[in-house]
């Protein structure tokens, strides 16, 4: 009684600390699993655009920040990650190649200009095509070129002033035709590796209509594709590093494909002739016809030209697109068919990298499953994600690239892929604390 | 014809209902037994816990009461080491309970005031669930006049009727960025009315064994032309104009219990189990006074409603009252409550599991006339791992809930 007496105000002062501490709930986690599987010291991030960061038509500054390689080092860090450098376009130039924003919104429609301040642009090459400023930094991990192809990143020649300007700004100067993208990115000494490759082997081809006129555009075989694929992943592989792969999305599900209808497009003929013209006219395999909702159009389809004189390879008639005698051309859209064909060559793919993932023992981050679920539409934390321009929040103003949230969300099929496969406990990314596309 | 859609989904807003914060501290004395003592306590808050009780009181009283509810929620999204808590924030309920009428007779008036449901959370602005909701405020205060009548000395009943008067506040953040890509933020704010009414009996043998059975029917609180303010970037601003709109809350009734008998001859035994019918509250809709579809063919303001899907409530309470001597009474009890919120419904406004409640409190009379009665109440909402299915957060709640209360008691 007596030391019960003599320790009172010890006892109470306990107690009192126990009733203002257990105001504030605690929820327990269990203590994240030691990493002991893989090594995240040397994460290097192979790719093109989505790697890079690409986003509103442009590669700038806070793009790069927001890429999700970026977002998936930051995690790393907790266990045994190390730095994660990215060629970031300096303060002074953070505008980078430029890129687009939203001027206004004029009756609700969507008026974009392009920002041209603060640009990373040196120069240009003999074909007047753009030159970025050199990263002059020490060797870096994020790896990912804006419009690299898998076929490409074999070939000679893309690292130099006529070839990729995101690769040769990357390049010291002078560096020899014979460096390749595979080459460069496969000499780094990486413990792990992400590798986002493949897109562009059939986006190009697909934003243009299925209709080839550069070697952008060209669909590589699947054949080839399955080939270079493997060769790759097994030269990032030799000494044994673990990694991830990524699944290529549908392209001929993202706004750049769906926002332009063909519904929208008769409605705007329809009501600028009157009613004179109400369909549009296009060309397939099998001559022309008229365009239905399963025939896609892009984000850029000009539509001022509908009903001109326009030629592009067609008579020099009036009423471009909207006769059956001077149909729209190829390019400008991708018909039933060829969406199939897109499909299909997606799906091919996708088999082959899931089977060489699979073999090497890899991470799939399948990013084109996600990109079903973003086609039917779904809540993240009450924010509405889909495929839709602007307000699906998960695409960038170009249709194809994401915004910040949307890279966030993507960095976390990766973080997903590669806790389910190497048993980690990476933290996901909270993309509620990235915004979607800016609204002036 | 370069019109795009630019549909701006305005997913659903959301009303706290009142089981999360439900905390009842209308009378001092039960939130010593954890709200359990409808039997027992035969005094004026008996207007509240049984009107029937309220003819067997024989002398008048008022009483003033109020509590400080300290509701203190976390969370932990699915997947991360981050944890948020709402914001440290004191609901004071109160409670006035009067009576009137000559002592010693078959009959007695009164008047209740008090906040049945209220409190708030308020996760701010930074946490993951903030697009669902920052904040909520909810008070309602019932104002209940109350007729009791001894039917036998040991029987008798009544009822009141109870107006509500109830104040909401809300704001959540909405995916809409500026150019500084700051999200943008609707914030509500109302004041409904409805009506109800409180009826039950009481039953005792020479004051050994009593038993009390009440009933509270559900009170439909209409808000009519609240306010909805709206922070978007300029571009949107005609799209989401300042407005008005109308919601419908659903209070729901109650069926009580409550029995007590001595366990010695100065300890008495209580028990209470209230069944709670929140199985009417289906969905919350919300009615804007301007819907807005010129953006583009779509709407962008447009009116939203949100699945609830509650189930009913059932709580049980068990304590013990001790009088030690003619002036001092002390009391401990405990409860538990099965929440009506299902998982897939559980949102931030309302984190509801099923709770653990435990309270102690003590009467002192501080002269023949004047009484004084303090508790304190520490309720847990148990650990509850979700997702939402329709804001589809995921992640893992927990509450605690501290409650200190007071009340002063003048007897003539």
């Amino acid at each position: 009684m007596k030391l019960l007496n003599k320790n009172i105000k010890y006892y109470a002062a306990i107690a009192a600390f126990g009733l203002i501490a257990s105001c504030k709930p605690t929820i327990n986690i269990d203590e994240p699993a030691s990493n002991t599987q893989v090594d995240f010291s040397k994460y290097i991030a192979i790719g093109n655009s989505l790697t890079a960061g690409y986003s509103n038509g442009g590669l700038y500054l806070s793009g790069q920040q927001n890429s999700f390689p970026n977002f998936i080092a930051e995690k790393m860090k907790r266990f045994g990650g190390g730095e994660f450098i990215t060629p970031y376009f300096s303060e002074e130039q953070r505008n980078g190649s430029g890129y687009i924003r939203l001027k206004a919104l004029i009756n609700g429609a969507p008026v974009t200009e392009s920002v041209t301040t603060n640009l990373a642009i040196r120069g240009f090459n003999e074909a007047g095509a753009t030159l970025y400023t050199r990263y002059t930094g020490t060797d870096i991990n994020n790896l990912g070129v804006p419009g690299m192809r898998l076929d490409m990143a074999f070939a000679n020649g893309v690292g130099s002033v006529a070839g990729n300007p995101y690769f040769e700004r990357l390049l010291p100067e002078n560096a020899p035709l014979t460096t390749t993208y595979f080459d460069y990115s496969t000499s780094k000494n990486h413990t792990f590796f992400s590798f986002a490759l493949g897109n562009n082997d059939v986006l190009g081809y697909a934003t243009n209509g299925a209709y080839t006129d550069s070697p952008t555009n060209t669909l590589t075989s699947i054949p080839l594709f399955t080939q270079l694929y493997t060769n790759y992943i097994n030269t990032l592989t030799t000494n044994n590093q673990k990694g991830v792969v990524a699944t290529i999305p549908d392209v001929t599900e993202t706004p750049f494909l769906n926002t332009v209808t063909t519904q929208l497009l008769e409605q705007g003929v329809t009501a600028s002739t009157g009613g004179v013209f109400t369909k549009i006219w296009i060309s397939t395999a099998n001559g022309a016809r008229e365009a239905t909702s399963a025939d896609l159009f892009a984000l850029t389809f000009d539509t001022d030209t509908l009903g001109k004189a326009v030629v592009f390879g067609n008579p020099r008639t009036a009423g471009y697109g909207l006769l059956q005698s001077n149909p729209l051309h190829d390019k400008h859209v991708l018909d039933k068919d060829e969406v199939l064909e897109v499909k299909n060559t997606i799906n091919a793919y996708n088999a082959a990298i899931k089977n060489i993932a699979d073999s090497k023992g890899l991470a799939i981050a399948d990013v084109y499953d996600f990109m079903n679920k973003v086609k039917v539409g779904y809540n993240y934390n009450g924010i509405a994600i889909s495929n839709k321009y602007i307000t699906g929040n998960a695409f960038s103003l170009d249709g194809i690239h994401l915004t910040p949230m949307g890279y966030a969300i993507m960095a976390n099929i990766f973080i997903d892929a590669i806790n389910a496969k190497y048993n980690t406990a990476l933290e996901k990314v909270d993309a509620t604390q990235y915004p979607a596309v800016l609204i002036p | 014809m370069k019109k795009l859609l630019l549909l701006l989904l305005f997913a659903s807003p959301m009303l706290l209902h009142a089981q999360g914060s439900q905390v009842n501290t209308q009378g001092i004395k039960a939130l010593g037994i954890s709200g359990a003592g409808s039997a027992l306590f035969v005094d004026e808050t008996s207007i509240f816990y049984n009107p029937g009780a309220l003819a067997k009181i024989e002398n008048n009283a008022i009483s003033v009461g109020a509590s400080a509810i300290m509701y203190r929620s976390a969370f932990r999204e699915q997947n991360s080491f981050q944890q948020y808590n709402t914001k440290f924030q004191i609901s004071p309920p109160f409670s006035i309970f009067a009576t009137f009428g000559p002592k010693n007779t078959w009959w007695k008036a009164g008047i209740g005031v008090y906040t049945p449901f209220g409190g708030g959370v308020n996760w701010g602005q930074e946490w993951p669930g903030k697009f669902e909701l920052n904040h909520l405020s909810l008070r309602a205060i019932y104002i209940q006049p109350t007729l009791s009548f001894k039917l036998t000395d040991n029987f008798s009943v009544g009822g009141g009727f109870v107006y509500n008067i109830g104040m909401v506040g809300l704001s959540r953040s909405i995916p809409t960025f500026n150019d500084q890509g700051q999200p943008g933020r609707a914030e509500l704010s109302g004041t409904g009315t409805g009506t109800g009414y409180n009826v039950g009996i009481h039953y005792n043998l020479e004051d050994k064994f009593a038993l009390s059975l009440s009933y509270r029917s559900k009170v439909v609180t209409k808000l009519k032309d609240g306010d909805a303010e709206f922070t978007v970037p300029s571009a949107l601003a005609s799209s989401f104009p300042t407005t008005t709109f109308d919601a419908e809350l659903p209070l729901p009734s109650s069926f009580n219990v409550g029995i007590t008998f001595p366990l010695s001859e100065k300890v008495d035994f209580v028990a209470d189990g209230t069944l709670i019918n929140y199985s009417i509250y289906k969905s919350l809709t919300f009615n804007y006074k301007h819907n807005t579809d010129d953006v583009i063919g779509d709407d962008a303001l447009e009116d939203t409603y949100q699945p609830k899907n509650y189930g009913n409530a059932f709580s049980t309470k068990i304590g013990v009252n001790y009088t030690p001597s003619d002036k001092l009474e002390l009391r401990a009890g405990g409860g538990y409550v099965i929440t009506p919120v299902k998982p897939e419904f559980v949102y931030a406004e309302t984190p509801d599991n099923n709770r653990i409640m435990a309270s102690v409190g003590f009467t002192y009379a501080l002269s023949n006339k004047f009484d004084i009665n303090g508790a304190y109440t520490f309720q847990r909402i148990l650990q509850r791992t979700v997702t939402n299915s329709i804001t589809g957060l995921n992640g893992t709640f927990k509450t605690n809930i501290h409650a200190p209360g007071i009340s002063l008691t003048y007897k003539w």
